[in-house]
């Protein structure tokens, strides 16, 4: 028998009884939706650490102070992080080739008459890099795909170098809008501005810059703003030292543990942590890679998965269980067919094709609705998990794959059983 | 190349003996019978008398325990299951006393089903027709058998045997199911066929229905009677 007639009787055989067609796949739809479901999560955990963490570069380590709550306010656990903690940090660890720093405050900008209240940044030289590595902001009418460059972000003058930082320069860079609202049309380089009681230089001002998310560009104006050299803001802005945000990049990859490890002890030394008589060290400060977050994040959307995962199989199992059931009464309500089939010269093989095909489209039919009910529990799924659930493409394939040979596995024993009746029983004699 | 064999059907001390439980049931006896090519024969008999038995072998639906079966000089007693599939599909026609046709199949699929297990592609509709037209039924092809009365049922069944233009057509009780005036037709037709050159083997236990026959057997106990060959 040729496969478009073997087809076409396994359709008609399979369609004759929906109802019992669609009960018995339930099993194989629920399989392949927690397929669908679970791939989505790990997919999506994946998708959320790389959005929310491509500022943390592959070569870098986040240091960060411990905090703790007191009195209803967020104060350091112990030692603050400080600008002396993050400058000594490339002498002290040589694992660590570079450190950026930022601290930023509100404060207000002077210039004559004119003042303006805003939001001000100490920064280490590197910034603009930072900005540019993090991507939520670009220059107004970026072409897109075009790679960003610091060197974009500069409309006019220059950004302060390293040696302005370390020298605690009192120069500063202004926002496109925070140019405007202080000069008018004026040339604001060369110009002093008070930057609440420091007297700064103006040596630069950045181009007009727009968030790259156009749903946050209402509510966030990355053009107002003033950058001064980390030092001279943690000297000018503060009356108590405050904590600096540190992030270290490695001089090997490969070797970020390692540096982790140095930075730890370069830390508790500075800051006189003892180890505890339990062997604990009481750290005022956290280390955070890269890989760190991801496995964290991976972690949890892996307990998850796993739970999907069981639930697939089990369902798979049940929905397989189902399709050789429903085939096996099949066979014995059409042994007469089958008798008659071969009566007119099936041979055993035809017999098997026939009735594996209809167990096969069970199958196919329950992996395709599968994948609807799971394309549409991924919203749900992403509720339990924290927002992160989104379709992996591949899933659609490998899930189909497995409702087809559910049907296979299951449907081969009734079908076998099938094509081994013997002819003049099955006809209805003796 | 049929013409080389003087009979389509050659059985030679056919033998067959089943068991059930622990006791042996011998339904053939030693049964030989010769059928030339065109020849209508009846095959008469009580139940019990291994008429079916005999009609399973010579349908190649079973294989005997002893003796030997050529078909149109063939030696087809020791085929495996595949091997007698494929000869039912090319050179054997079967009509049964219950139609046995596929309930969810148009008349023109059922009559087509031979030609599909033969693995033909080609002209299989046109030649489903024309054994449709043969028997008288045209007009019905695309109706379910459901929507059929007896007689035209069995008239598809008689369609679906000729229509791989088989050796023989070994029909079982085919008027079993049908009043007397619907089994006159269907014996009208299938003397026709006879006359034809189709080669026909009739189970039935009417002797009014054998005498259709151009030659009635008798069987008993599974033998063929003595002196039970001519009419």
């Amino acid at each position: 028998m040729t496969l478009a007639n073997t087809i076409l009787s396994a359709l008609r055989g399979a369609t004759a009884n929906k109802l019992r067609a669609a009960l018995t796949t339930l099993g194989i739809i629920i399989g392949v939706a927690s397929v669908i479901a679970m791939l989505a999560l790990g997919n999506g955990a994946r998708a959320a650490v790389d959005a929310n963490f491509r500022f943390l570069g592959s070569d870098s380590i986040q240091v960060a102070a411990q905090m703790a709550m007191d009195h209803g306010q967020i104060v350091p656990a112990g030692k603050i992080l400080s600008y002396e903690d993050g400058l000594e940090m490339t002498q002290q660890v040589p694992l660590i080739r570079s450190v950026d720093m930022s601290v930023s405050s509100s404060g207000k900008l002077r210039y004559g008459r004119a003042a303006v209240d805003l939001n001000i940044t100490g920064s280490t030289a590197d910034a603009l890099q930072s900005v540019v590595n993090q991507g939520t902001v670009q220059p107004v009418n970026w072409p897109e795909g075009q790679k960003l460059t610091t060197a974009a972000f500069v409309g006019e003058g220059r950004f302060f170098s390293p040696e302005e930082v370390l020298a605690n320069a009192p120069v500063c860079v202004l926002g496109w809008q925070t140019a405007q609202d202080l000069f008018g049309g004026d040339n604001p380089l060369g110009q002093e501005v008070w930057v609440n009681r420091q007297r700064c230089e103006v040596i630069g001002v950045l181009t007009e810059l727009e968030m790259v998310d156009p749903s946050q560009r209402l509510n966030n104006d990355p053009n107002e703003g003033a950058y001064l050299p980390i030092s001279t803001a943690v000297r000018s802005l503060y009356e108590q030292e405050p904590t600096v945000n540190i992030t270290a990049h490695v001089t090997d990859e490969k070797r970020i543990d390692e540096a982790k490890d140095a930075l730890t002890q370069y830390l508790r030394s500075r800051h006189e942590i003892t180890q505890q008589p339990d062997g604990t060290w009481p750290d005022d400060f956290t280390l955070t890679t890269r890989r760190d977050v991801l496995g964290a994040q991976q972690d949890a959307a892996r307990t998850f998965s796993l739970l999907l995962a069981a639930m697939a199989v089990v369902s798979l199992v049940v929905g397989g269980i189902g399709i050789m059931n429903v085939m096996l009464v099949s066979v014995s309500e059409r042994t007469r067919e089958i008798g008659v089939r071969m009566a007119v010269g099936a041979r055993g093989r035809d017999i098997t094709a026939q009735f594996l095909l209809e167990a096969v489209l069970l199958g196919a039919v329950g992996g395709l609705l599968g994948v609807a009910v799971g394309m549409l529990a991924i919203p749900v799924a992403a509720t339990l998990n924290q927002g992160m659930a989104l379709l992996d493409p591949n899933s659609i394939p490998l899930a189909l794959g497995v409702a087809l040979l559910t049907g296979v596995v299951f449907g081969l024993y009734p079908a076998l059983r099938a094509s081994q009746l013997d002819p003049i029983e099955a006809l209805g004699y003796e | 190349m049929m013409d080389a064999h003087p009979w389509v059907i050659d059985a030679q001390e056919l033998v067959k003996t089943y068991t059930m439980g622990s006791s042996q049931v011998r339904a053939l006896r030693g049964v030989s019978l010769r059928v030339a090519p065109g020849e209508f024969v009846a095959l008469m008999g009580t139940s019990g008398s291994g008429k079916s038995t005999l009609m399973h072998l010579l349908g190649c639906l079973d294989t005997p325990t002893s003796g030997r079966y050529l078909l149109e000089g063939r030696d087809v007693s020791a085929l495996s299951r595949d091997g007698r599939a494929r000869l039912r599909s090319r050179r054997i026609g079967f009509i049964f006393q219950t139609y046995n046709l596929l309930p969810r199949l148009s008349t023109l699929d059922n009559v087509a089903l031979p030609l599909l297990y033969q693995g033909r592609v080609g002209r299989v509709r046109d030649r489903a027709e024309e054994a449709l037209s043969r028997v008288g039924l045209s007009e019905r092809a695309r109706h379910r058998p459901s929507e059929l009365s007896g007689g035209e049922r069995q008239r598809v069944a008689i369609a679906r045997a000729l229509i791989t233009r088989p050796a023989i057509i070994l029909a079982d009780e085919p008027t079993g199911s049908l009043d007397s005036a619907t089994g006159e037709e269907i014996m009208r037709l299938l003397t026709e066929l006879g006359r034809e050159g189709v080669t026909l083997l009739m189970v039935t236990h009417d002797a009014h229905i054998a005498s259709y026959a151009e030659r009635t057997l008798h069987m008993r106990d599974g033998r063929l009677l003595e002196g039970g060959e001519e009419r």
